[in-house]
């Protein structure tokens, strides 16, 4: 009986458990008694042999948890006589007495503790069904978890991927969103309006002069950048059939054509650049000259 | 005509400049000011030279030293004030012989200059030997009005954080305004340039950077220029701020400069310039004349390109990414002009301003073949026709440019260009849309001359001119070959002459001698017996901007067996001209028709008349005349120009035509264009229009959906559902260019009620629902701009009962979904800024037309706050031309007022630019017809502007002139009371006239003035008016009262301060004509750069932290309006409405008490002069003195030029 097996937590336990937990200890509580009888004593105060029970409980949980650990030392999961006889060893106990203490004479036969029930665990969550291993996993590797644990339910419906209807959700979205998002700023913000008689009709946004105009003006929004970068990704498979009936037309009209030639791709510094870098002699570049100490008239 | 001939350069000047320093060691971005020095080494060309003018404007002199004595100098600006504001006279033709008058007086090109300086007599020995002298001018600058513009954003942080920077501008020869100089094309120096700049900023000026060395403190820099090539002072540029430097990587002595954060912009905008230089480099064989080259984008621009020796400065409005599509080309050609301009502008400059035209002739030129090599031949021809057509409508309209006035030398008075209402003799003072013009007309000119004598001889000619400069440019000053890097007329005819060997002189003298264009009337007859084809062509050469053309034309002929072309002669009496034809007329032959450029093409000629073999006729096909042609023939020949035609201009010319020609045949050609992509993309988006109005003309019979719409659908739609279009893919430009027009033609189309169809408008709305830019590689900000201006398009007068108010509830259907889709797109915009915020332009726009035509209540209030400093230009701009629209049509005085304040007070010079020429364009009212706006007060307003209010920049004061004539004409204005005196006495020819001046324009509707009467003296330009209600003579134009002279005189303690006390007592006569009487001196410039050394000197020891002025200036300025003087209180009243011009009571008081005895002394005081000039220095030495301890020394911090 390995008590040491089953730690704390007790006071949470259900009713059964309690039951159980009160039978153990009532059985260790006569254990120490016919042990202090044997001893030869005749009564006991109740303090006492609870102290002892304590000590007794303690004693024995240590094995079971010292024993318990020597054997997932070597790898192994559950314990053997050897585990534990180390782990007397190592408490110090002398081990060859305790045959001889097992055959003593005096020694008082106790009952068994009733059987009492188990502490019931609670069912886990059943879904699916639960794998076995397949042949090439040893049978002595862990089982597979609960399913509930791995797997998924799909729960939503078929995409719609009539051309159409996706241009009319996307369109009718973005609308949506933007006129949600200009009507939270309308509200939240200063408003100018366009009628005198209803002011909430169609809010605009108060314009509001900026410090630095030109900075919003002319820089690309993050939002262009950002999908700036995403056609960069996606242009190679996108671009494969419109290049074609461009070029078309740059072969049947070269000189209207021109504005499409001369635009660098993508403002691209040529590579030369780098290699020069260090020897541009540029006076701007120059660093600044230190005052030149100058006598004083 | 009257050139001189190969005497080469004679300077006005009695010196010569070698070289100039100039040396700014202070600029203040908080106070707005600038401290520096100039050093002017010359030779004096003549024995005993004893004056010295120079050009110096908003300056403050306070030390004068030549060859380190201290020298006296005088301050004259006559054109601060060009009409001395007690006159009453209000009539433009006064107004611009003064200010004529006041900028000659000025003009270095005449030796004149506001600064006179006296030499120390000390130096006159050394002058015998004409030895160097050394002209040291130490000035500053206090919040510059003109010259400099400082741009200083109003947030947290140091100026170079707040990315604050200044830099010089202006209009033609400016420089006057940030530094003394001579200020003359004409005059070219070597120059050492100095500026120090706090650390963090890059000062960025003309010639190479030496070196840049820290102050002692280490807080500041000084860069150090040296331009070594003789350069003349208006085309020294400066700019200093916080800009990020990138070196070209395709050559690393160019550097671009912008501000920060722009740098990537930069980066991309930047990348294509190389090629430009490499282009001009090998038309011109000849290398970039200056070893660098710079370029700085700025803000708040004053023009968008500015070319200066070895550096441009642009607005930085056109820096772009690598997504946005249309501003592309747009920069690459002000980078094209800029770099044309260093060639021929810059580098080469003009002797005299009736030159302008060569020079601007050649760089408009070479920049015409750039954008044939870049753009094609298509965009060239194209954009020739569009110069071609602006210039014709501008001189029939406006009367006739004249490229190269000559003034005969005795009559000064002679104009020659008299329909204008101002003298074209100066630069500054030309209206800026003439100056654009001349331009335009300049490098018409000088394709005409190619024309003739070909390209090849023509780029040999600027070979020729641009080697022959650099010789002299590396010339020491001594050998005088410096005038070889002028350029005049003559030198550049001659050299013409020389290298082709051909006579231009009836070209040159039909077209640069001469204003006006050709009109031409065309038409034909085809004689089927004598198989020829009898033309006609008439001239109308008597309206106004014409002129009558004798010589050749071409005339090219399509007949069924080719091409030809023929030459006819153009004479004085005949206008038939009989053109014998190749073809006989046949039909059914199936046979290809040759075309001009040797293709061959099926037709169908089912079209045409079976009688005839002609196709088409075209008149000077080549734009080698500059005219306009009125040529009729049959619709069908049009129609077959439009489709077989190579030639864009003859295409544009074609639809141009067809658009009186709304048939179905018509509709069917236009539409064949359309569709065919070989076709210039410009051609196509010009039928996209014709198209629309034909079908508005054809209304009755259209059939079929509207027009373009099924065009659209194809070329831009889904194959599967086409109601909804493609997601965006900009990669094919002339598709673009194609996608983005069409919704703005068709929003033009209208039915049988006069409103855009619904189908149409329901079209437009999903064209912006289902846009989709997701996939793009290019921005899509244009295109949604479009699809709102098609959305403005559409709209038509709502329908109005009992003018009620409009409310949301009267709103049409229609009209709310395009109300939401614009206040949808304008809200975005706030969080999502567009490219150059396109999308709010065109909302603004859109807006407008919703309360032009009745839908939404009529409110400028909108308008005016994204017209606020602080919006982006294009948003600025647009909103104010809704306020100009609002002014015109609800003639709103409260908005003309708060838009002429505007013009006086915004910081952006080119917002109070536009919005006169905004008002001139769209005027509230105009002279020929009544209005409640127009009146006394308005007038006086608007002179004061131009006559004082403009005078720190020349281009808004002719803006304000063109305003003013737009608003009441040459003549006096209507609304004025009518002039108690109207008699003019001639004394030279003892009788009294009319006043020629106020003189009623011959005009409908202009009530008639009734006869006044003035008095002409005998003097020249001096013009006595007597005005009986103060019993006093009053002095008009010319002759202005000495208006400073009594005030208290306060003299600086340094020496060599001068004064002249003398006018004192007499209220004498100023001339405003320094020739006339050169020892004027104007007392608040003396005091005024007085104040500003003891100021100064304060500030110095200061740190420079926000803070106002010292407060005992203020109040001393405060203090000087107390008295006004109630004696004439007419008079007060009126002046005191120039808010500020406090000390001009004063003068006021004085001015009407000695009246009368001015008169008396007006003759005395001239020979007075005469014999006093030599006394004179003595007394200036004695008075210094006697008055150093005045109190008004201190008096003001304002110079006159700022008076209000």
């Amino acid at each position: 009986m390995l008590t040491g097996e089953r730690p704390g937590g007790n006071k949470t336990n259900t009713s059964p458990a309690e039951n159980y937990y009160l039978a153990r200890r009532r059985t260790l509580q006569v254990v120490v008694s016919s042990l202090l009888t044997e001893c030869g004593f005749e009564s006991a105060e109740k303090a006492a042999v609870e102290t002892l029970t304590e000590m007794m409980q303690s004693y024995i949980t240590e094995v079971g948890r010292c024993a318990k650990a020597n054997c997932e030392h070597t790898a192994r999961s559950t314990p053997t006589l050897s585990d534990v006889v180390i782990t007397l060893v190592e408490m110090g106990f002398n081990v060859d007495t305790l045959p001889v203490y097992a055959k003593r004479s005096q020694r008082m036969v106790i009952t068994a503790p009733p059987v009492t029930n188990a502490p019931v665990i609670p069912k886990s969550l059943v879904a699916g069904q639960k794998r076995t291993h397949p042949a090439y996993i040893p049978s002595h590797f862990p089982e597979f978890p609960d399913p509930h644990t791995y797997i998924k339910t799909p729960t939503f419906r078929e995409p719609v991927s009539e051309y159409q209807v996706v241009r009319e959700k996307a369109a009718s979205q973005r609308r949506d969103v933007e006129r949600a998002l200009t009507r939270f700023m309308a509200k939240t913000g200063e408003t100018q309006s366009l009628f005198k008689d209803d002011l909430t009709a169609f809010p605009l946004i108060a314009a509001r002069p900026s410090s630095i105009p030109y900075l919003s003006a002319l820089l690309p929004s993050e939002l262009e950048l950002q999908a700036l970068e995403e056609t960069d990704s996606s242009e190679q498979d996108d671009q494969t059939d419109t290049e074609n009936n461009h070029n078309n037309n740059i072969h049947d009209d070269p000189g209207a054509d021109k504005e499409n030639a001369v635009l660098p791709p993508g403002g691209v510094v040529p590579t030369v650049k780098n290699n020069e870098e260090n020897v541009i002699d540029n006076p701007y570049l120059r660093p600044v000259k230190k005052p030149k100490v100058r006598r004083k008239k | 005509m009257n050139r001189k001939k190969d005497k080469g350069f004679e300077s006005p000047r009695p010196y010569k400049l070698t070289h100039q320093v100039v040396c700014i060691n202070n600029i203040n971005f908080q106070r707005k000011s600038v401290i520096g020095y100039v050093e002017l080494t010359i030779f004096p060309n003549v024995v005993n030279l004893n004056r010295i003018k120079l050009n110096s404007k908003q300056c403050r002199i306070y030390r004068v030293r030549v060859n380190d004595l201290e020298a006296p100098f005088i301050y004259n600006d006559p054109t601060l004030e060009v009409c001395h504001h007690e006159s009453k006279q209000r009539n433009l033709n006064y107004f611009s012989s003064a200010y004529t008058a006041a900028v000659s007086a000025v003009d270095p090109d005449a030796g004149n200059g506001e600064l006179s300086i006296k030499v120390p007599s000390e130096l006159w020995k050394q002058g015998d030997e004409l030895k160097v002298l050394k002209v040291y001018i130490e000035f500053s600058l206090d919040q510059p009005k003109g010259g400099l513009h400082f741009v200083v954003p109003d947030i947290e942080g140091s100026m170079a954080e707040r990315g604050a920077h200044v830099f010089s501008f202006g209009y033609q020869n400016s420089t006057r305004f940030w530094f003394p100089c001579v200020d003359s094309y004409s005059e070219l120096c070597t120059w050492k340039l100095e500026f120090t700049v706090d650390a963090s900023m890059v000062a960025v000026s003309c010639g190479d950077l030496v070196e840049t060395v820290y102050t002692h403190d280490m807080r500041k820099k000084t860069f150090h220029y040296m331009l070594p090539i003789p350069t003349a002072a208006p085309n020294i540029s400066l700019a200093v701020g916080p800009f990020e430097i990138l070196v070209d990587p395709y050559m690393h002595e160019v550097t671009h400069f912008c501000l920060p954060q722009l740098l990537p912009l930069l980066k991309h905008s930047m990348s294509y310039l190389h090629e430009i230089f490499e282009f001009y480099e090998e038309i011109l064989t000849c290398r970039y004349p200056y070893s660098c080259f710079k370029t700085v984008f700025v803000d708040d621009a004053y023009v968008e390109v500015s070319s200066n020796a070895s550096m441009s400065i642009f607005s930085t409005n056109m820096l772009h990414s690598g997504m946005i599509i249309d501003q592309t080309p747009m920069t690459r050609r002000c980078l094209a002009q800029a770099l044309a301009q260093q060639f021929f502008g810059c580098f080469i400059s003009r002797m005299s301003w009736s030159d302008e035209w060569v020079l601007k002739g050649i760089s408009g030129y070479i920049y015409g073949l750039y954008l044939k090599k870049t753009f094609g031949v298509n965009e060239y021809r194209h954009w020739i026709k569009e110069e071609l057509d602006k210039i014709v409508d501008y001189e029939l309209k406006m009367g006739g440019v004249l490229l190269h006035p000559t003034f005969t030398g005795g009559k000064e008075k002679e104009n020659p260009a008299p329909h204008l209402h101002f003298s074209i003799k100066h630069p500054h003072t030309l209206s800026w849309e003439y100056y654009k013009m001349f331009q335009c007309k300049a490098h018409l000119v000088m394709r005409l001359i190619e024309n003739r004598i070909s390209m090849e001889f023509m780029l040999q000619v600027f070979n020729k001119l641009l080697s022959l400069a650099s010789t002299a440019s590396s010339q020491k000053y001594q050998s005088h070959m410096w005038s070889q890097m002028l350029l005049s007329t003559s030198g550049f005819l001659k050299s013409i002459s020389n290298v082709s060997g051909k006579d231009i002189g009836p070209l040159i003298k039909q077209w640069v001698d001469q204003s006006g264009v050709v009109k031409f009337y065309g038409s034909f007859a085809f004689n089927r017996k004598r198989n020829v084809l009898e033309l006609e062509i008439r001239q109308d050469y008597t309206s106004s901007g014409t002129q009558k053309y004798v010589g050749p034309i071409k005339v090219t002929v399509q007949e069924l067996d080719g091409s030809f072309n023929h030459t006819l002669q153009i004479e004085e009496n005949s206008l038939k001209h009989d053109i014998p034809c190749h073809s006989k007329s046949r039909r059914n032959k199936k046979k290809k028709i040759p075309l001009m450029n040797g293709e061959e093409v099926d037709m169908d000629l089912s079209a045409m008349d079976a009688d005839s073999p002609l196709l088409w006729i075209r008149i000077d096909p080549d734009m080698s005349i500059l005219r306009k042609v009125e040529f009729e023939q049959a619709d069908f020949m049009w129609q077959y120009q439009l489709r077989y035609e190579r030639d864009v201009v003859a295409q544009e010319e074609a639809i141009s035509a067809l658009e009186k020609f709304p048939t179905a045949a018509s509709r069917l050609a236009l539409t064949d264009i359309l569709e065919q992509d070989q076709c210039f993309y410009k051609v196509r988006m010009q039928a996209c229009f014709c198209l629309a109005k034909i079908a508005n003309a054809m209304m009755s019979t259209w059939t079929g959906p509207p027009a373009m719409k099924s065009l659209f659908t194809r070329m831009f739609c889904c194959k599967s559902c086409p109601n909804i279009v493609k997601t965006n893919n900009f990669m094919n430009f002339q598709s673009y260019f194609l996608q983005k027009t069409m919704p703005v033609a068709m929003a033009l189309l209208r039915d049988v009620q006069n409103l855009c169809p619904k189908e149409v408008l329901n079209f437009i709305l999903d064209l912006i629902k289902y846009n989709d830019n997701r996939k793009n590689k290019f921005s899509d900000n244009y295109y949604r701009a479009e699809l709102i201006d098609a959305l403005t398009n559409s709209l038509t007068p709502a329908i109005s009962i009992n003018n009620e108010v409009r409310t949301v509830d009267s709103l049409n259907a229609d009209v709310r979904l395009i109300l939401e889709e614009i206040t949808r797109f304008l809200n975005m915009e706030k969080l999502l800024p567009s490219y150059r915020n396109t999308i709010t332009v065109s909302c603004l726009r859109a807006i407008r037309m919703l309360q032009k035509n009745g839908h939404i209540p009529s409110d400028p209030s909108l308008f005016k706050s994204y017209a606020e400093y602080g919006h982006f230009m294009d948003v600025r701009i647009a909103a104010l031309e809704a306020v100009v629209d609002y002014t015109r049509v609800e003639r709103s005085a409260d908005e003309f007022q708060w838009l002429l304040d505007m013009v006086q007070n915004d910081p952006t010079h080119y917002i109070r630019h536009k919005i006169l020429s905004m008002l001139a364009k769209n005027p509230p009212f105009t002279k020929a017809a009544e209005s409640s706006l127009c009146n006394e007060a308005l007038v006086d307003q608007l002179w004061k502007l131009m006559n004082s209010g403009t005078s720190h920049d020349w281009r808004l004061r002719c803006g304000a002139v063109n305003l003013y004539h737009t608003l009441f004409g040459l003549t006096r204005p209507s609304c004025l009371p009518l002039p108690e005196l109207g008699l003019v006495l001639n004394l030279k020819e003892k009788k009294a006239v009319l006043n020629p001046t106020i003189k009623p324009e011959q005009g409908p509707g202009g009530p008639e003035l009734p006869p006044a009467m003035v008095f002409t003296s005998s003097l020249e330009e001096e013009h006595v008016v007597m005005e009986p209600l103060l019993g006093g003579l009053a002095l008009v134009p010319g002759l202005g009262l000495k208006r400073k002279a009594e005030t208290p005189l306060g003299s600086p303690p340094e020496p060599g301060q001068i004064l002249q006390e003398e006018p004192m007592v007499k209220g004498a006569i100023k001339s405003r004509f320094p020739t006339q009487d050169e020892e004027d001196i104007d007392m608040d410039t003396v005091h005024d750069s007085q104040a500003f050394i003891y100021h100064h000197l304060n500030m110095l020891d200061r740190p420079s932290t926000p803070g106002k002025e010292p407060p005992t200036m203020e109040q001393t300025l405060m203090s000087m309006p107390a008295t006004p003087v109630p004696l004439f209180s007419k008079e007060s009243t009126s002046s005191s409405k120039h808010g500020g011009e406090h000390h001009h009571h004063h003068h006021h008081h004085h001015h009407h008490e000695h009246k009368k005895k001015k008169k008396k002394h007006k003759h005395k005081h001239k020979h007075k002069h005469k014999h006093d000039s030599k006394d004179k220095d003595k007394d200036k030495e004695r008075d210094s003195h006697a008055f150093s301890n005045s109190p008004a020394s201190g008096r003001s911090m304002r110079s006159p030029s700022l008076s209000d």
